[in-house]
């Protein structure tokens, strides 16, 4: 195994009692990746076969509407993962898929998880938690869209991705809050004059 | 007996690594901490944009709102010209010659845009940008501005029409300059006439280098250095001689190192690994005030 797949065998260790052997058994499975800032990875309309887990750096996934406008999906930096959910299927996908810094990322076959329970049935337990954890995600994601204010959503976020409002620009915060930038700018400022003390 | 004092020796003289652009108005080699591992405390950061030509437009351009805390902002203007503002609403314009040190400490929110009149002409462009880290007790005091304007700078004449030192901070010859720093240091340019010697005494434990801003320079009568080369000293002996081998502006860099440890995410300088959550989490939350972009 390659030093690099060291974080990814820590992070799966703090979830599931996988032991070195085991990891071993897996891990030629996985492919370690490089994107530069701003390569496109997947366009709407092609098949991912794979998904990503990113280890340095920061991808994400939006949309475009047919007015052109981006909606961002997720933003996947360090320990998060990032999958396009059509390509289990293999259908086409409705995302896109891009690196917003140098990013290195592990990426493994949509079989990936099926194959290692195989070997390592505690995989399963991690596949069936990640679902879960990624549907209760989707479903707090959708509530908030629905109905909280803008700070509201603005205070979720950055609990939810503390570091991001130092590495991305403001109008991709407002693109995945669904709020307009002025809004955004408006709910920093308000924050500012109840916290700000000089 | 008298000891006689030894000469601090050169470490080594490094090429100005590749560039990179900090938003797009300044293309800086970052001479360390990425470029080069070199000690170089108190000083944590040097950003050095070599001498470039910027085409005139209406826009400016430059770097938008962004936060530091725990550390000093200095920037040192030698072509071109940088207008600023903070969210403790100061404002000013950086023209050549002159320095901001800026004391970001417990937090502030600036943005830093080529001049207005800059932009519409063009140019030549060419500044130092560094980061001065400030010990542990200073770190969360209150944020502060000292504006040294080239006209007011403190001067040293040097002997034979050799030049001029101008002190920023600290001292050289009994000069010291006006701005106040918080750990011992000297901040010198030396502007040289061809032939001119100036010659420093920095105590062995200071970490020293000088950037070369332009001209070309012999250093202890032997290495020689020229335009876009940095210069680090050894921590062996105090006496180092400058001489222009044509009219040359030198920066000098030399202070007391900060012995503390270490922790720092984008523009945060702290000690601990909770300290820089903190500053996030204040961040975020506002408590670094407000900056119109």
């Amino acid at each position: 195994m390659t030093a690099i797949l060291e974080p990814f065998k820590a992070y799966l260790q703090k979830k599931v009692a996988i032991t070195d052997d085991q990891f071993n058994l897996i891990s030629d499975k996985l492919k370690v990746k490089t994107f530069d800032k701003n390569e496109m990875i997947l366009m709407k309309g092609e098949v991912l076969s794979n998904g990503f887990f990113v280890l340095n750096g920061l991808l994400r996934s939006y949309s475009i509407d047919s007015k052109g406008k981006t909606h961002i999906i997720q933003f996947a930096p360090e320990q998060w993962w990032l999958s396009e959910r059509n390509g289990m299927f293999n259908e086409a996908s409705e995302f896109f898929i891009d690196a917003i810094e140098p990013t290195t990322a592990i990426t493994m076959n949509r079989d990936f998880m099926n194959d290692a329970a195989k070997h390592v049935p505690c995989m399963n337990d991690l596949n069936s938690t990640m679902l879960n954890n990624s549907i209760r995600f989707m479903q707090k994601r959708i509530n908030m869209l629905l109905s909280a204010t803008a700070e509201e959503r603005y205070l979720n976020f950055i609990q939810l991705y503390p570091n991001l409002t130092l590495r991305v620009p403001q109008w991709m915060i407002a693109s995945y809050l669904g709020i307009t930038p002025e809004s955004l700018s408006r709910v920093r400022k308000d924050l500012a004059h109840k916290h700000f003390r000089p | 007996m008298q000891m006689e004092a030894k000469t601090k020796a050169v470490s080594a003289i490094l090429n100005a690594p590749a560039p990179h652009m900090v938003g797009d108005g300044f293309r800086v080699h970052n001479f360390f901490p990425k470029g080069y591992k070199i000690k170089m405390s108190p000083f944590f950061m040097l950003d050095y944009n070599s001498k470039i030509e910027f085409s005139a437009r209406n826009e400016p351009r430059g770097v938008g709102v962004h936060p530091h805390r725990g550390f000093e902002t200095v920037t040192i203007a030698y072509h071109g010209a940088v207008a600023h503002h903070d969210s403790a609403g100061n404002s000013g314009i950086i023209y050549p010659g002159d320095v901001q040190w800026m004391t970001a400490a417990s937090g502030i929110l600036h943005k830093e845009y080529h001049e207005e009149q800059f932009t519409k002409k063009g140019g030549a462009f060419q500044m130092v940008q560094l980061w001065v880290n400030l010990p542990a007790k200073y770190k969360m005091s209150t944020p502060k501005y000292q504006d040294v304007k080239h006209s007011d700078m403190a001067k040293y004449n040097l002997d034979n029409d050799g030049g001029v030192i101008e002190v920023i901070a600290g001292e050289y010859n009994g000069i010291k300059g006006s701005a106040n720093t918080f750990s011992p240091l000297n901040l010198l340019n030396a502007r040289l006439n061809k032939g001119g010697k100036a010659y420093f005494d920095f105590p062995e434990e200071y970490n020293t280098g000088f950037v070369i801003i332009e001209g070309s320079v012999k250093i202890n009568g032997a290495e020689t250095a020229k335009t876009d080369q940095f210069v680090h000293f050894k921590n062996e002996g105090s006496k180092i001689e400058l001489e222009a081998l044509e009219n040359s502006v030198v920066l000098v860099l030399s202070g007391d190192p900060i012995n503390e440890p270490i922790a720092q995410y984008g523009p945060f300088l702290m000690n601990t690994s909770e300290e820089i959550q903190q500053a996030i989490s204040d961040y975020n939350q506002g408590k670094f005030g407000y900056l119109e972009e």
